[in-house]
């Protein structure tokens, strides 16, 4: 497998514009015979349905939700990042493409991120002319906060519900599409199966989960912005249908998944609380701006918190970092809360929590102002937790929250399957080792927005497409393949429910891929992995019929992919000796707990080829080397 | 898209004619009850005064208007239910309750309305069409409907019926009145809390108005 | 892991179960004992369902995602009222201690001609996607936009939109309406889109289509009873209606065709 980035040559600031010109293009009378497909209707889904509808393209649109609307994208709290420069401290697009970079430990993809950083003003921009509510000064003009790794403040918001935003205006600028007639939006579909026409991506399986019948969509290409894979922990703060089924289908039919270990642990998350929970409550880390992270100084001192005198509180964020202080990146933020539960000097009645203090904001600011700036996530928390955060400081603990790693893209946003293009959370493109607050949102809208629209013009342009219906035989035997999966799956009458095994997974994960990482641990992850899958194939129960609604056969299929998934991450941690961004090998750190990278090594993407057979799994590892041309290589610092 | 609805035809357009003739009618029922709380002072003021009322060219304008109106708001009223009873044809088990419950009298307002179109009908028969007393007052013959009002108002049955249709009549526009503002478009966070007010006290003043007079006459004049 | 607080009550629901649209349907009652107080409304659903199926039963479907009352998913009508007891909450976000030991709780679809059952608890609401298909949108191809700050928007106004565009769609609204009006969700998104200079182009055409799409959807007609923003997850308020009550009549006036 030869992994070319495409990345065009030339000065980094001219990559882009560069490449836009060297792209060959549809002409406007032609890009209505073309049919694009797009999986998933969250930000990068829906802005490229629309985008892509109104250069004239026929695009045909699934998701699995009963509303595009649904999509995970409108969870997101905290805000968009865009080098504006509005606030005049210094912000530009080299700096925020050297943030990335260095946020990201230096192993993401450079040409991508200066990309990423260029179009991040044209973002705001196109949001603010569809309507979307960004918080204002009274002169009438947009405000911004500042986030997580960076030292200006770059973060467009709208209260604590900028992803709900902004999901709302690429929502209804695709609804709008779909009344013209260039998007058919087809809703409760769940894609199955990749169908590849002579290696090419020319369609896709989709199982209608009202009716439970199987469904062939054929088209030129096929875009998959189906989102992360958080939800193989089972307890992330992902909605409870995120799923990894659509690009792991598609990596088993040839798509490399690059650096799937790379897994974002986010800092402020309401603890755990039962084993009831289904999922895990995020607290926008814009809270750090006026919270305060802190644990007793004692271990094991059971007062409650506001008998804690200040000088017996360890702000730890505060004293380990003095220059970021409480707003460090995340991935160091939760190592720092978990260190500090591991030494015995957690709190709340698990001990597994850490404070998150508005004490001091309340006293500077008064009560109105910190209500206007995080109200909606204080109700949030007290409906969750029962407690006030206005008295009380909140409880945090770091959770799932967001996966780097993905399928493999080139520049132009393709797979290593020709045709199949990944968008968003799903491909791994820009976030290298750890994703900075704020730029999820971003990633997001840029691919659908501004860079598909026009890299899929260049496929199209320069690709020979013989016409393809769903009556060809490519449809026909993955439609048996996956009908003869789902029968094998009710056919089991087991013992366990599929959330039984989701769990059991989750645990074997957190415990041992998750926060800090060891050769023995992971080495046992993936047998315990193996164990477990083949568990579930003996005992799963899915009660119910195919033939109409059924959660438990959708959580199945779900499951079962992740069962997958979950033994790849485990093996890219291990051959990825070193601790970079969210992936922290105890082995690989500096005397003071901070990561120890090996750029010696592992200054790469690893991108895994699938090459297990029916029943047994394995996979090939490529490597695609990175270089920092413009970046200097150096040891990511936030003291 | 075909062509859009005509105003009068659509769901806004039909719910603003009820808030319009519901107005007209509001205004009335005002000037109507101010006139009844003359029936306990002065036969002769209140008999003047309805003479002057309906010798005055006006009113058959007035009429007309009324008439009008009150037809617009009972069919409107009725065809709207219809529709919304469609909009649900499987009802919950339980209805909202606690601190989700709308203001009962607004959910209610198909029954209060048929309660009082019904006694829109009887009232009309009663007095309007009911016997026709002759009285001179000054040289001019006059209708004396003083006369019937106290012989009506004297029977304990009439009145307790009378009375809940003006409960009737209250509950209706202490909805009716606010919601024609809201309605028409009217809503300002500083006023209309204060139009909502307005609204109570204007059902309650009307309400008891129009109830003091028959139980003055109940009272004083039973035998 | 332990529980932080072990609180457990007995519960005795009477759930909807209905296999397909086509189906009658029928309330079925499931006892659901020992549901730890600090669980959700819909952890408590997935604790009954596991039972069930490991009793070989059909677990009752409803939708949910992403449990913090922020996709609107969910869409149950608990005891009466939709999303639960407790004001400015989604179902996901309604906590079992608000619910006492031995308590019957009726759980029910959103019921409207305009949302079928599809299955038990789930409703079909993609009349709501129709609404929006129709006009909630501000005209704009991705690239024509001018800069951000190019055309400056009074922060009471920016306020005021956000307030109505906060609806997530659930259609609680239409659930508690006693006519199963949508005026509710229509009017939140009139009114922020109204709001903003940058939705005044189209505002006209906006609320006449989004109305008649409402109207063909099959929802009744809006009496002010004030019920939909009671019910109201976000709590949007009824004043949208109200004024896009004007915002229609001026269209009306105002139309060519």
């Amino acid at each position: 497998m030869k992994l070319d980035s495409k990345a065009p040559s030339g000065p980094i600031s001219e990559k882009w514009s560069k490449h836009k010109f060297e792209m060959k293009l549809v002409n406007p009378a032609n890009k209505r015979k073309h049919t694009v497909i797009v999986v998933g209707t969250g930000l990068a889904g829906a802005s490229a349905s629309a985008t892509m509808a109104e250069l004239g393209y026929n695009v045909v649109t699934l998701c699995m939700h009963e509303s595009p609307r649904r999509a995970h994208s409108i969870a997101a709290q905290g805000g968009i990042n865009a080098a504006k420069n509005y606030q005049n401290d210094g912000d530009s697009v080299y700096r925020l493409f050297y943030d990335t970079i260095k946020g990201g430990d230096f192993r993401a993809r450079e040409s991508n991120v200066h990309r990423l950083a260029e179009i991040s003003p044209n973002i705001i921009d196109q949001c603010v002319a569809q309507g979307v509510p960004f918080a204002r000064e009274y002169g009438g003009t947009l405000t911004n906060r500042s986030f997580g790794g960076a030292q200006v403040s770059r973060t467009f918001y709208a209260r604590g519900q900028t992803g709900q935003q902004l999901l709302i205006g690429a929502y209804q600028a695709m609804m709008r599409q779909v009344d013209a007639g260039g998007v058919k939006l087809f809703t409760r579909r769940e894609v199955m199966d990749i169908v590849l026409v002579d290696g090419v991506a020319r369609g896709v399986l989709a199982r209608n989960l009202v009716t439970g019948e199987l469904e062939s969509y054929a088209a030129d290409a096929v875009i998959l912005a189906t989102g992360g894979y958080g939800n193989v922990f089972f307890h992330s703060t992902n909605a409870k249908m995120s799923n990894t089924t659509a690009i792991w289908r598609a990596h088993r039919r040839g798509a490399a998944f690059a650096n799937p270990c790379f897994t974002q642990i986010h800092p402020t998350c309401i603890p755990h609380s039962g084993d009831y929970q289904s999922k895990l409550t995020l607290m926008s880390e814009s809270l750090r701006n006026d919270g305060r992270c802190w644990v007793p100084k004692t271990p094991g001192d059971r007062r409650p918190p506001e008998q804690i005198p200040d000088d017996e509180r360890d702000y730890f964020l505060e004293r380990v970092y003095p220059s970021f202080g409480n707003l460090a990146p995340r991935d160091v933020a939760s190592r720092q809360a978990k260190f500090r539960v591991d030494e015995g000097r957690g709190v709340g009645p698990t001990n597994v929590a850490v404070y998150l203090d508005f004490r001091d904001a309340i006293k500077r600011l008064g009560e109105k102002v910190v209500s206007e700036r995080y109200g909606n996530l204080f109700d949030i928390y007290e409906k969750i937790t029962g407690d006030n955060p206005y008295k009380v400081p909140m409880r945090i603990y770091p959770a799932v929250h967001y996966t780097m790693g993905g399928l493999w893209v080139d520049y132009n946003l393709m797979s290593t399957i020709p045709g199949l293009h990944v968008l968003g959370e799903a491909n791994f493109s820009d976030h290298g080792a750890n994703r900075l607050g704020a730029s999820a949102l971003m990633q997001g809208l840029a691919d659908g927005y501004f860079v598909i629209p026009y890299t899929i013009g260049h496929y199209l342009a320069g690709t020979k497409l013989p016409k393809v219906d769903t009556q060809h035989d490519a449809f026909r035997a993955a439609r048996a393949e996956i009908q003869g999966g789902i029968d094998r799956l009710m056919a089991l009458k087991g013992s366990r429910t599929v959330d039984d095994f989701h769990r059991a997974l989750g645990t074997i994960m957190w415990d041992k891929v998750g926060m800090s990482r060891t050769d023995a641990g992971l080495k046992q992850a993936i047998q315990e992995i193996q164990t477990l899958r083949s568990e579930f194939y003996e005992d799963v129960r899915i009660s119910g019929d195919k033939s109409y609604i059924n959660p438990e056969l959708e959580k199945a299929g779900r499951v079962a992919d992740f069962l997958e998934l979950g033994e790849l991450m485990a093996r890219d941690a291990l051959e990825r000796k070193e601790s970079c961004g969210g992936h922290f090998r105890e082995e690989y750190q500096t005397p003071d707990n901070e990561a120890l990278r090996d750029d010696e090594n592992f200054c790469h993407v690893a991108a895994w080829e699938y090459s297990g057979q029916p029943g047994r799994t394995n996979w090939n590892r490529h490597i695609e080397p990175l270089s920092f041309e413009n970046v200097k290589l150096a040891t990511r610092s936030y003291k | 898209m075909q062509k859009s609805l005509s105003y009068l035809s659509s769901a806004i357009g039909r719910k603003q004619l009820m808030a319009i003739t519901g107005l007209v009618w509001s205004g009335f029922v005002l000037t109507h009850m101010a006139a009844n709380l003359l029936i306990p002072f002065s036969a002769e003021l209140y008999n003047k005064y309805s003479h002057a009322l309906i010798t005055n060219p006006a009113i058959y304008l007035a009429e007309g208007l009324l008439v009008l109106t009150i037809l617009v708001h009972i069919g409107n009223g009725i065809k709207l239910t219809l529709e919304n009873r469609r909009a649900r044809p499987q009802k919950y088990a339980m209805g909202t309750n606690g601190s989700k419950a709308p203001r009962f009298q607004s959910t209610w307002m198909i029954f209060h309305g048929s309660l009082l179109a019904v006694f829109l009908v009887w009232h009309l028969l009663t007095f309007k069409f009911g016997t026709n007393y002759q009285i001179v007052y000054d040289g001019v013959q006059m209708r004396d409907l003083h006369r019937l009002v106290i012989e009506v108002f004297a029977q304990p049955a009439y009145v307790i019926g009378y009375t809940l249709c003006m409960v009737g009549v209250g509950l209706h526009l202490s909805h009716g009145f606010y919601s024609s503002f809201a309605t028409l478009g009217f809503y300002h966070p500083r006023y209309s809390p204060m139009i909502h007010g307005l609204g109570y006290v204007y059902s309650f003043v009307v309400a008891a108005g129009f109830i003091i007079p028959p139980l003055y006459v109940l009272m004083t004049k039973a035998n | 892991m332990a529980s932080a607080n072990s609180k457990k009550i007995n519960l005795k629901l009477k759930v909807w179960r209905q296999k397909t649209r086509a189906d009658a349907g029928r309330f079925e009652e499931i006892s659901a004992p020992e549901i730890p107080v600090d669980a959700s409304f819909l952890e408590m659903m997935d604790i009954v369902n596991n039972r069930l199926i490991k009793e070989g039963r059909d677990p009752i479907a409803f939708d949910h995602d992403c449990r913090e009352g922020i996709c609107g998913s969910c869409s149950m009508v608990i005891n009466g009222n939709p999303h639960g007891p407790e004001r400015g909450t989604a179902t996901c976000q309604l906590h079992m201690r608000k619910f006492h030991d031995g308590q019957e709780i009726v759980v029910e679809p959103f019921r409207a001609t305009a949302f079928p059952v599809i299955k038990d608890l789930s409703v079909d609401r993609t009349a709501f996607d129709r609404i929006i298909a129709s006009g909630g949108y501000i005209s704009v191809n991705t690239g024509n936009a001018p800069d951000a700050n190019a055309l400056p928007v009074p922060k009471e106004k920016a306020d005021d939109a956000f307030n109505s565009a906060t609806c997530i769609g659930c259609g609680a609204c239409v659930a508690a309406c006693a006519n199963s009006s949508a005026m509710l969700f229509v009017s939140a998104k009139v009114n922020h889109l109204a709001v903003l200079p940058q939705g005044e182009p189209e505002r006209e055409r906006r609320v006449l289509r989004m109305m008649q799409t409402m109207e063909e959807a099959g929802f009744g007609n809006c009496s002010n009873t004030g019920a939909c923003s009671l019910a109201c997850p976000k709590e949007i308020s009824f004043e949208n209606i109200a004024r896009m009550n004007s915002e229609y009549m001026k269209a009306s006036v105002k139309r060519r065709d």
